[in-house]
């Protein structure tokens, strides 16, 4: 690095700063050609900007630069940071450079001019990635919770109307069918009635099943107990998988997004065990402690290796601990193949309790 | 209704018999005090007893599309018919293992009353001959269903 004729006349602390800051400072004169630059500044660059830079070609930083944010455009050289006159320089903007090793990498940026006479510029970049990593994780983070609750909503307006009116119809005609059978000495009629009944019935029973599938009202009418109770019975019936339920809860309801998020969670872990585990039976405890709700799923099946390959998706899991710690709560799943599986849910609970 | 029981049981026991399936069950419509519902009622060469929990759905699984179309299914390969990620919504052949099977419709007074399912633990198991052979059990009657599929009258 050849030093500029002023740097010798640093101050050592400015001259610390310059040698050991993490950001990259670069030293521009006039016509854009380089003065100087920072072992930070050095780091990044790939070996022939450098030496561009360094022999002072036109536009030499535009072998690294990929365009700064403009208010309509990601990435634009539209009104180069640059090419600007003193009196309009951007002094803090987002930029892109390729960097060395690292490819395209986000900085924020600040180009001005620190001597008028000379007309000596200096550009200074920070690494955004880990802030721009974090602002991504927090929206995707909000954009999963509405999501969710977008689709959770949903659901209970069809679940809804499904059992407030189509099933409603559905059984005043059974019962008028039913009617019907007293109406006529008819055998041949009396044997199509009853036929008709029964597909209705079972039709009924369907539409019935499609509205608990998608949210079940227990769910939001009763609580946690009542959906699980009904929840697994249905399990028994479609799968022939006995679910032994124990519950010990303090208190009858819970938040709806807590009781929203056990009981998808239970339903999914179940599911899991059905689908893989091999197994007959499926033990599920649900109980309060310490401030948690706490829900266990167990069981004596397959297990599996964690980290290996999964044989769904894989996808399952991974939204379960999403939804969990949506409700604040944790998600622990202990497998080994041969003796079975265990997921615990904790959701802690303790500001809803002083609410009370 | 003990006879009743008997009868299917034992009918149940002899198809198997004559044409060697490892899993051969029956599934019927429950009377109006049960809803209607079907379930299997009778099962020759089952591995648990899983089958008696389930409460088929009308056009879910092999039995319940069986009984909604009134048209035999035959899937000579589970493997090939069913995608392992959706192998559950196939209970019974989850449960008995099952590697290839066929199922008919059994009819009673132009109504399918009920199915009639036979399986095997080996795949390709299951042919066309024996799907023929099964149809042909389905229609000649079992128990009380008479096996029509038009109305008498």
């Amino acid at each position: 690095m050849t030093p500029p004729p002023e740097i010798g006349t640093m101050s050592p602390l400015m001259m610390k700063l310059f040698e050991n800051s993490k950001e990259a400072i670069f030293f521009f004169d006039k016509t854009g050609r380089a003065l100087a630059m920072n072992p930070a500044a050095e780091e990044i660059l790939s070996a022939d900007v450098l030496i561009n830079l360094y022999e002072g070609s036109e536009n030499a930083l535009c072998g690294t630069c990929r365009g700064y944010t403009s208010d309509t455009e990601q990435q634009t050289c539209l009104d180069c940071y640059m090419k600007m006159p003193e009196a309009e320089e951007h002094t803090s903007f987002q930029v892109y450079l390729e960097t060395k090793g690292k490819g395209v990498v986000p900085y924020a940026g600040s180009f001005h001019t620190v001597d008028s006479e000379q007309g000596t510029r200096v550009f200074m970049l920070r690494d955004l990635t880990p802030q721009l990593r974090i602002q991504e994780r927090l929206y995707q983070n909000t954009m999963t919770r509405h999501v969710l609750e977008a689709q959770e909503n949903e659901r209970k307006r069809l679940s809804r109307e499904l059992h407030d009116s189509v099933a409603q119809e559905l059984m005043s005609a059974v019962v008028d069918l039913r009617v019907l059978k007293y109406m006529t000495n008819d055998e041949t009629v009396l044997k199509k009635v009853k036929q008709t009944e029964a597909s209705m019935t079972r039709l009924l029973d369907e539409i019935r099943n499609m509205s608990v599938d998608l949210r079940p009202a227990a769910l939001d009418d009763f609580g946690l107990e009542a959906a699980f109770r009904s929840h697994f019975k249905r399990v028994e019936q479609s799968y022939g998988l006995v679910v032994e339920f124990v519950s010990g809860l303090a208190r009858k309801r819970y938040p709806s997004n807590v009781e929203t998020v056990a009981y998808r969670i239970c339903q999914e872990a179940v599911l899991n065990a059905l689908k893989y585990a091999q197994v007959d039976t499926v033990s599920v405890h649900l109980f309060e402690r310490d401030g948690m709700l706490r829900l266990e799923i167990e069981d004596q099946g397959a297990g599996f290796e964690a980290g290996s390959d999964p044989v769904g998706t894989g996808l399952g899991l991974y939204g379960m601990r999403e939804r969990a710690e949506l409700a604040g709560g944790t998600l622990s799943v202990l497998s080994e193949p041969g003796i079975g599986t265990r997921v615990l849910l904790q959701i802690p609970i303790a500001e809803f309790l002083v609410k009370e | 209704m003990m006879e009743l029981y008997a009868d299917y049981q034992r009918e149940l026991d002899a198809i198997r018999q004559t044409f060697g399936y490892d899993f051969l069950a029956l599934a019927l419509v429950e009377p109006a005090e049960q809803q209607y519902v079907i379930r299997w009622k009778y099962a020759a060469g089952n591995r648990n007893e899983r089958f008696r929990r389930i409460v088929l759905k009308s056009g879910k699984g092999i039995a319940g599309i069986v009984f909604r179309t009134g048209k035999p299914v035959f899937i000579p390969s589970v493997r090939d018919y069913v995608r392992a990620s959706s192998l559950f919504n196939y209970p019974i052949i989850q449960s008995e293992q099952l590697e290839s099977l066929g199922a008919v419709p059994l009819w009673n007074d132009a109504r399918v009353a009920g199915v009639l399912l036979g399986g095997f633990r080996q795949e390709h198991a299951m042919t066309p001959e024996l799907m023929q052979a099964l149809k042909q059990t389905a229609q000649s009657g079992i128990g009380e269903l008479d096996g029509r599929e038009v109305a008498s009258q």
